[in-house]
């Protein structure tokens, strides 16, 4: 499967930084709720 | 409802059917009724993904069970953005690179014709039945609040949208849903707004969270491990989060044709895409913020005075039983006065400083867990034999407090919301249950041939014919009981795995390319989740339904695999 084919992509230079982007946004979501969590518990 | 409130309700419902039945223009033919020619933008794509996941339980449910559980529930989402990643590389160019109408043609593309009626069958089946409770589960919480009668609520409730969805078809769904959004999105946050308003004047935003935190309802990691054993019963923790909420929005998003429908309408892959990927970049934060609007709610009733359950209806009941009505009035009488404690003791904690901090907190939670001791007692008493009760008031909390708190003109507003949100999730999945009758059933079985004139009309009398059934199964909801409730909210878990399992063999599994193969093995996977569920019931062991997901998903695959090699095929 081609992951970066030939369809334009907004933003980035290809499909595959769109991933780690939606990715590390969630992982830096967890990390925030985490701290979230703790500071108010 | 004051005057108002129902003029703001009638005029806001009447507004999106109107608008409904203006963006209905669209070519007579399947690609231009189910897909709207393959013409939308990925803006109206992300609403419309959206509109459809979120239905008018999302809206009354999650705010009551931040107020209930605290706001872990929003760990049940971490899946999405990492499907939304994995649809986009693998899902989303097969069914665009193949034209398709509905996710399951692609099925007999790469199996056989058996396969693919088999998992459309399933959906049918599943969306069909989920789709009335869909508009029963509102309808009831109306009907309850204001005593509407329930099989004209379910009517209205179903009833109208059809107008619109049968006229326009997928277009109609989408613009509708991008109008229904702002109106929701808007709502909800002026419903933020107040009950932060309303608190207190010295209470401050941050003291309102730092009571709300303090009580346990910001939980909103969990780890799922409890006395370093991880707890597999408990519904919403991180891990179950993250991969038995893949699995479920893997399958949701990826095979179910209510989703599949809408990001094929996009006018290109690339749409189709950021579409998909933006909703799982905005779903975590949106169910967050609703979540803590919960969360407020149960911080504002720390100093406003909470009923001890929250559906008048349940209170009745048990004011009548002649079993429990003198312990449910004592229990009343304690509740109040906890109550008015309370309210004290969480003054004192807001004002407090440092050195007496400890000591006010101490108080409260002494109090608040008396307070839920006496709701649990409530609930159980609801729950026995004797009164036939509903134990379970999480979708009546919000509401309740809408109903009790807000000013004239927010509560019609909120009202419309309800019906806005559930017309969204019913409209789409009516009009996927109409394309998937029509294309993996009508078209494929029967030999006439029809022109496109021919088949857009016989679509929209199939979106009607849905649309009916749909209302038809929440009258019969209403006559059957809440146990329905419950056990159709799990029938997407018991579906969904061995629907996604084919679609994965189909995918990634190359050398399966034999139809029996696949059918049978997600047949044997469909016993062995409906197995497992019927153990969990029956307390052989236990389990969250999340995870029916990965072991639907996943015993298709090791069947197939293992069928593949045991069963020679046919020369």
């Amino acid at each position: 499967m081609d992951l970066y084919d030939d369809d334009k992509t907004p933003l980035f230079k290809n499909w595959g930084s769109w991933y780690v982007f939606i990715i590390g946004f969630l992982l830096v979501q967890i990390v925030l709720f985490y701290f979230f969590t703790k500071r108010f518990s | 409802m004051s005057q108002l409130d129902w003029i703001i309700l009638v005029v806001t419902l009447l507004a999106i059917i109107s608008y409904g039945l203006y963006k209905s223009r669209t070519s007579h033919n399947l690609d231009g009724y189910f897909l709207s020619n393959r013409s939308m933008p990925w803006g109206l794509v992300l609403l419309s993904i959206m509109g459809t996941q979120a239905s008018a339980i999302t809206f009354l449910s999650a705010p009551g069970q931040a107020y209930t559980d605290g706001m872990r529930f929003v760990q049940y989402y971490f899946g999405l953005p990492l499907a939304m990643v994995v649809i986009c590389i693998f899902f989303v160019p097969i069914f665009h690179k193949l034209k398709v109408y509905t996710a399951y043609e692609y099925l007999e593309n790469r199996f056989d014709n058996k396969t693919r009626t088999l998992t459309s069958f399933l959906f049918l089946l599943q969306r069909g039945l989920s789709t009335g409770i869909s508009v029963f589960a509102p309808s009831i919480i109306l009907s309850s609040l204001f005593g509407w009668n329930i099989y004209y609520t379910n009517i209205l409730m179903g009833g109208l949208l059809i107008i619109y969805t049968m006229s326009g078809g997928a277009k109609a769904v989408a613009y509708t849903q991008q109008l229904q959004l702002i109106i929701i999105f808007t709502g909800m946050f002026l419903a933020a707004y107040m009950v932060v308003n309303m608190l207190p004047k010295n209470v401050s935003f941050t003291d309102a969270l730092e009571v709300s935190g303090k009580l346990g309802k910001l939980n909103v990691i969990t780890t799922g491990f409890e006395g370093g054993k991880f707890n597999w019963s408990d519904q919403y923790n991180l891990l179950s989060g993250l991969i038995g909420g893949f699995f479920l929005a893997l399958s949701y998003f990826g095979t179910d044709q209510s989703q599949v429908g809408r990001y094929l309408t996009a006018r290109s892959l690339r749409e189709s895409r950021v579409g998909l990927l933006m909703n799982g970049l905005v779903k975590v934060p949106m169910q967050f913020a609703i979540l803590l609007i919960g969360a407020l709610v149960f911080t504002f009733y720390q100093f406003n005075k909470a009923p001890i359950f929250f559906n008048d209806i349940q209170i009745s009941k048990l004011e009548q039983s002649p079993v429990y009505k003198d312990s449910f009035a004592l229990a009343r009488q304690q509740y109040d006065e906890l109550t008015l404690q309370k309210q004290q003791a969480v003054l004192a904690y807001t004002s407090a400083n440092k050195e007496t901090t400890t000591s006010s907190l101490e108080q409260l939670r002494a109090l608040q867990s008396k307070s839920d001791s006496l709701r649990g007692k409530v609930k159980d008493w609801l729950n026995t034999k004797e009164v036939g009760g509903d134990g379970n008031d999480t979708n009546y909390i919000f509401l309740r407090f809408v109903v009790d708190y807000l000013p004239a003109g927010l509560v019609g507003l909120l009202i419309a919301i309800i019906f806005l949100a559930s017309w969204g999730s019913i409209a789409a999945a009516i009009n996927s249950l109409a394309s998937c009758s029509m294309v993996d059933f009508h078209k494929r079985f029967t030999r006439k041939k029809e022109t496109g004139e021919d088949e857009y009309q016989l679509s929209k009398w199939y979106t009607l014919a849905w649309g009916i059934f749909c209302i038809v199964v929440a009258m019969f909801t209403y006559n059957i009981g809440n146990s329905l409730i419950e056990a159709v909210n799990i029938l997407g878990s018991l579906f969904y795995g061995v629907i996604l399992g084919v679609f994965l063999v189909a995918f990634f599994l190359k050398k399966i390319r034999r139809g029996d193969v696949v059918f049978w093995s997600a047949l044997l996977a469909e016993v062995l989740v409906i197995t497992v569920f019927i153990l969990t019931r029956q307390g052989v062991f236990k389990m969250g339904f999340l995870w029916l997901n990965p072991i639907g998903a996943f015993g298709v695959v090791l069947f197939s695999l293992l069928l593949n090699k045991l069963v020679p095929s046919k020369k």
